[in-house]
């Protein structure tokens, strides 16, 4: 017979909640001992949707390259003929793009993961976090193969016209991997945030297609961050992904640095949107099983 | 918590709180917030102050009819569900078959979803990956099946392959909520034999079944559950005697008139 000192480390209790966070340290202790979970789910869904087609995997980065070649044609034709400028334009368009769609799909598809996860939610017990932090790694895992294609891009329009301003590379690079964990913290935030709503209210998803387009038109990709003088620079800040984007148009295009203005605001926007997507999730999390 | 219990449930209430709104959209409720009006609420009382002390190394069967609120009880024991009023402790590593298994993507094989039900349940990937093969020997698919899409599996291979990994991690209390009823006597025989063999190891089982013979074939003790209540607890011959009776006849025996 066992005595209960082979199980006395395990004893859990469960009651209703009173405090609207459940303690933080285990919970975070306990998202991080299941992260293979989280990581192993985004790399099978990738698997299970690209199983079928060989092409999958490629329409991962024709997408937005043709999406992007077909808003440059757009804008040469509204602007009335390319100036010397055009491969400047076109791969600020496209490295904001690629960048742009990372965020998207972690939003949309962490906005989805707890209605559509439904089975899973209602008979296992793990914090629910993890569902759309599985979206954000898969969308971190479909971004990456976009920036070989933005340095090809790059490296061949370079030889085509060698007169070009655009830069290659150099130490302001450094800053890119500061930009896209701003970047993944922002957009998880705003999946938590819209995964929690979606639980609540379910048309919440197709709002989202409309918000994300908006935002995109509002973000530094279609137009450039210098083009807005005076107060319209405000723009620039009270878009979650504005500080980032501009900041990544800096690095790739400019080859400049940071300013402290846009490193305080990436770093505003990733941890506002941490602390209120976190709030909203983790204090409801121990609803969704009864209400989805 | 006492010496020997595996699971204690004291004056356990669990409410469901369902919206009667056909659709919850967010148009609905803006337009009702500029009409001013309520939104409207069902609760659904599922468990009523239920209070069960469940020992180590114990089998307990589980009856009630359709919507007497056995799966609310596992979903809670397994902390799924947070009670409304009242409180669960449970002893040890818990692994959870509830009714209709985890399904993962259904594109995957057998085998990746092996590995993923693993990790959702807290496994570590070398562990996992460690118990796959035994996990699909267990399972013993009809030829190769284990290496397709789980879209193409009949609901016994399905039920075959959730049993299987559920048993696998070596948990110390196993709920189990008509995880039996899809395999063919074949399986039905190996994994009572697999249950029996836990029970041997002193691990506690949960057993929720329509299938009566299951409980008495392999339960040492049974509670009949009723509309949220526990109207009975006993050996298990006696419990599903009852239980049949009220089944035959419709109406609560007299001495549960009461309750
Ligand atoms: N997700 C849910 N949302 C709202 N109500 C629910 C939900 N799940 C169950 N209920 C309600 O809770 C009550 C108990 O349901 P439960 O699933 O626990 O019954 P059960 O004993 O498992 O029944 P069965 O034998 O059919 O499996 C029922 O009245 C049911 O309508
Ligand atoms: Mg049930």
């Amino acid at each position: 017979m066992p005595t209960n000192q082979d199980f006395v480390s395990k004893v859990q209790v469960f009651e209703p909640h009173k405090a609207s966070l459940p303690p933080l340290i285990p919970y975070v202790k306990e998202f991080w001992s299941r992260r293979t979970f989280a990581i192993e789910l985004a790399r099978f869904n990738d698997k299970a949707e690209y199983l079928g087609s060989r092409l999958g995997k490629v329409w991962l980065i024709l997408n937005p390259l043709l999406l992007g070649i077909v808003y440059y044609v757009v804008i040469v034709i509204i602007r009335g003929g390319s100036d010397h400028n055009g491969l400047t334009r076109l791969n600020h368009l496209l490295i904001g793009l690629f960048t742009f769609y990372f965020a998207q799909s972690t939003v949309m598809a962490g906005a989805q993961s707890i209605t559509l996860g439904g089975r899973l939610i209602l008979n296992q017990a793990f914090p629910r976090t993890l569902l759309p932090f599985s979206c954000a790694i898969q969308a971190f895992r479909e971004f990456l193969p976009t920036i070989p294609v933005y340095v090809l891009v790059l490296v061949v329009g370079k030889w085509i016209y060698p007169a070009t301003q655009i830069a290659g590379i150099s130490w302001n690079f450094l800053w890119i991997p500061f930009i896209i964990v701003c970047i993944a913290f922002t957009a998880f935030g705003l999946a938590l945030l819209f995964a929690t709503m979606n639980v609540y209210f379910r048309d919440t998803n197709k709002l989202l297609t409309y918000i994300t387009r908006i935002w995109m038109y509002l973000s530094p990709i279609l137009w450039l961050p210098s083009s807005l003088h005076g107060k319209a620079k405000l723009l620039l800040y009270v878009n979650p992904l504005g500080p980032a984007l501009t900041a990544n148009s800096r690095v790739w295009i400019d080859d400049t640095g940071l300013s402290r203005n846009v490193i305080v605001g990436c770093i505003f926007w990733a941890v506002t949107s941490m602390c209120v997507g976190g709030y909203f999730f983790i204090s409801r999390e121990r609803d969704f099983a009864i209400r989805i | 918590m006492p010496e020997g219990l595996a699971v204690r449930i004291e004056d356990l209430s669990i409410t469901y709180k369902v919206s009667l709104e056909s659709k919850r959209t967010l148009k609905n409720a803006l337009m009702r917030a500029s009409l001013r009006q309520e939104s409207r609420m069902r609760t659904i009382e599922a468990v009523k102050h239920m209070t069960l002390d469940i020992p180590h190394g114990s089998v307990l069967g589980i009856v009630g009819s359709n919507g007497a609120g056995k799966s609310t009880l596992m979903r809670c024991i397994a902390g799924i569900l947070t009670p409304t009023q009242g409180r669960v402790a449970v002893n040890g590593k818990i692994s959870t078959l509830l009714a209709l298994g985890v399904g993962f993507n259904p594109a995957l094989s057998g085998r990746d979803n092996i590995i993923l039900g693993g990790l959702a349940s807290g496994l570590s990937k070398e562990e996992i990956e460690s118990k796959t093969d035994e996990i699909a020997k267990f399972a013993d698919l009809p030829d190769g099946f284990i290496d397709l899409p789980v879209r193409t599996y009949s609901s016994g291979m399905y039920g075959r392959l959730s049993f299987s990994v559920a048993v696998s991690m070596t948990p110390d209390i196993l709920l189990l909520d008509e995880a039996l009823s899809a395999g063919d006597a074949a399986f039905k025989e190996k994994s009572f034999e697999r249950m029996r063999q836990l029970c041997a190891e002193a691990r506690t089982i949960l057993i929720v079944s329509h299938a009566l013979a299951t409980v008495t074939d392999l339960c040492d003790e049974a509670i009949w559950m009723h509309k949220g209540t526990m109207l009975a607890q006993g050996k298990p011959d006696k419990i599903v005697d009852e239980y049949l009776k009220f089944l035959n006849v419709g109406t609560l025996p007299s001495s549960y008139e009461d309750m």
